[in-house]
């Protein structure tokens, strides 16, 4: 992979509008809904930028209905943008189409482009001569990614009998079999179980360290982004909310960390809050044998082995534990206020 | 991947204008074969369209002896050659005008069009591709139709000995072709409409109708047969069947097959006339 200057996405002032023609209601709806001619026009992407360089593996997100789907549709050349320009490697998508195609991978979680009747070998064979591959260079392809997704119990399967993660892998694979430098993953792990998510997640970061593929990653499932992403976009309204960091997101958010401590007894006499920390109680649940103290504090202001040793001085503790705020509460946040605190 | 398979690919996009084209059309034929294998991929699925096709050609062959009874000829058509015409006509329409509707037009209404989209050969020559697998996955069951109806003597050799069977296969080719491109430009308007279901069925009986494939054009008044003959219909089935039978001959024939390459010309613009419209139309269902 030439090491260019170029970046591999550059999307600028991105809109996608879709018009429909209006849905009538009451009598002769459908017939009406048929002749009229008034039309709606609803804007899924508006005035979206942002570049992508080579390597980088980043994580699209936004609440259903923001505009993912939309832009990653634009980037992989299947629509084209209302307004804006996007390149990708250099290149407008949607104009060049069929070179575009080989130069990417994508998934769409949601659907397949495996052959439903056909065994899944079937498929991966047709793609390997659709982008030309040779079958030394095919053999060594499928070789690696069945090794790697562990594909040999279902090579022979027909598409249509397989689970859903099953289905998920042979879709990488045919995504991946050609080798190329971006690969576009539209929600890989939706509605699948904690072992096929975590399976995907480490080819996805292998693919990145290992080969150097560029990944644009949608999802709405968090776990992914904390162990995949450093650098997150957030979209909401067909709009950028946020382009950078995660770890400096979450600091904005949430620039906490709370020890949670459980104390031996009750009846421990007044809690005693070391400085530069503040107690949040925690409602009391039906497994709580005993009491339950959270002391919240800021790791930039007080480091954690003081505030542990304060506490654990002053009260008889039998458990404690050290938790960061999570990503989903930020996320959620996030979502309900429409936008990102400065 | 930064090994032998990045190469190869690269090396793909920078091939010549000629090797550009031998790749598409690797491309093109391993979709079509995809594409039979996929059809003949269900057991069930094969053995009831092949059951299908038998009683469809038994049952035409039934009404046409009974339309005729003890009349020997009608408009100068006799009953052997109607019996006959009747049972290639339920051939032909049982492979042109499925009822199962065009995968294009499936797949954009399941938004699977996206992933289409995505390969690196053109929409188009992808969806004839296709096309073209699924009516070849159809031969199997059409030549038995044709056994079972020489078997049972409702069907005699074609006009003119060899020849005439090389010009009849030479028609059937180009007939097909022209039957592909109309309901591929018709699967088209999904770009624009979204649902093309109750259009699909409009143009299939009227494509079933015009063709002659339900009834030979010879029956049909003047007028109609004058109007017909100006579309692209009568090119799916009622000319190769006018050279099976040999009602047109010679340079007639000739002349038939010229207009037929020429509709599949002309609709082979159209259909690419109507993509580069709808390209920017299109819409991808679901999320």
């Amino acid at each position: 992979m030439g090491a260019t200057a170029q970046p591999m996405i550059r999307a600028e002032g991105l809109v996608k509008e879709f018009t429909r023609p209006v849905r009538r209601t009451g009598p002769l709806a459908g017939v009406r809904s048929l002749l009229t001619r008034e039309r709606v026009t609803t804007r899924a992407v508006d005035g979206v930028s942002f570049t992508v360089d080579r390597g980088e593996l980043v994580g699209y997100l936004g609440p259903n209905g923001a505009g993912k789907s939309t832009t990653i549709k634009m980037l992989t050349g299947v629509l084209v943008p209302t307004a804006g320009t996007v390149e990708v490697d250099g290149r407008v998508p949607w104009r060049d189409r069929t070179r575009n195609a080989r130069g990417i991978g994508v998934v769409f979680g949601q659907r397949t482009q495996l052959w439903h009747d056909l065994p899944l070998r079937d498929s991966f064979e047709l793609v390997a001569k659709l982008y030309g591959l040779d079958q030394p260079d095919y053999q060594r392809a499928l070789g690696r990614f069945t090794e790697l997704l562990d594909l040999h119990e279902f090579l022979d399967t027909p598409v249509r009998g397989l689970s859903l993660g099953q289905r998920m892998r042979g879709d990488l694979t045919a995504a991946m079999l050609y080798g190329p430098p971006l690969l576009y993953l539209d929600e890989p792990t939706v509605g699948l179980d904690v072992v096929a998510k975590a399976r995907i997640r480490e080819f996805v970061a292998e693919t990145n360290a290992v080969d150097g593929t560029t990944v644009v990653l949608t999802t709405h499932d968090l776990v992914d982004v904390e162990r995949l992403c450093r650098r997150v976009l957030l979209i909401d309204h067909g709009q950028v909310l946020y382009d950078g960091d995660l770890a400096a997101l979450r600091r904005r958010y949430v620039p906490y960390r709370d020890l949670v401590v459980t104390l031996a007894r009750e009846d421990d006499g007044p809690l005693v809050a070391p400085p530069g920390t503040t107690v949040v109680e925690r409602p009391r649940s039906a497994r709580d044998t005993a009491r339950v103290v959270v002391f919240r504090f800021d790791p930039a202001q007080t480091p954690t082995p003081a505030v542990v040793a304060a506490v654990t001085a002053e009260h008889e503790v039998v458990d404690l534990d050290v938790t960061d705020p999570d990503l989903e509460a930020v996320i959620a946040e996030i979502y309900s206020s429409g936008r990102v605190r400065a | 991947m930064t090994g032998p398979v990045a190469t190869s690919t690269t090396g793909a996009t920078t091939a010549a204008p000629a090797g550009h084209l031998a790749a598409q059309a690797r491309a093109l034929v391993a979709i079509g074969r995809q594409s039979v294998r996929s059809a003949l991929a269900v057991r069930s699925e094969v053995l009831v369209s092949g059951v299908a096709v038998l009683v469809r050609v038994v049952l035409v062959i039934l009404v046409w002896r009974a339309v005729y009874g003890s009349t020997p000829e009608v408009v100068g058509v006799d009953r052997s050659t109607a019996v006959a015409y009747a049972v290639l006509g339920a051939v032909f329409t049982n492979v042109l005008n499925p009822f199962w509707r065009s995968s294009l037009e499936m797949r954009v209404r399941q938004g699977r069009i996206a992933v289409d989209l995505l390969r690196p050969v053109g929409l188009v020559p992808q969806t004839l591709a296709q096309q073209v697998g699924t009516t070849a996955a159809a031969v199997p069951r059409c030549v038995l139709a044709v056994l079972l109806a020489l078997v049972i003597g409702a069907l005699q050799a074609p006009a003119g000995g060899v020849l005439g069977l090389l010009a009849f296969a030479v028609s059937t080719v180009l007939g097909v072709a022209v039957a592909l491109l109309c309901n591929l430009v018709v699967a088209m308007t999904a770009f624009w409409t979204l649902e093309v279901g109750g259009a699909l069925m409009v143009y299939r009986a009227v494509a079933q109708f015009a063709s002659g494939a339900l009834i030979p054009l010879w029956f049909m008044p003047g007028w109609l047969r004058g109007t017909l003959e100006w579309l692209p219909f009568q090119a799916q089935v009622f000319t190769p069947l006018s050279v099976y039978f040999g009602t047109v001959r010679g340079w007639d024939a000739v002349g038939a097959v010229a207009v037929q390459a020429l509709w599949v010309v002309l609709l082979a613009l159209l259909a690419q006339l109507v993509w580069s419209r709808a390209l920017h139309r299109v819409v991808v269902q679901g999320g």
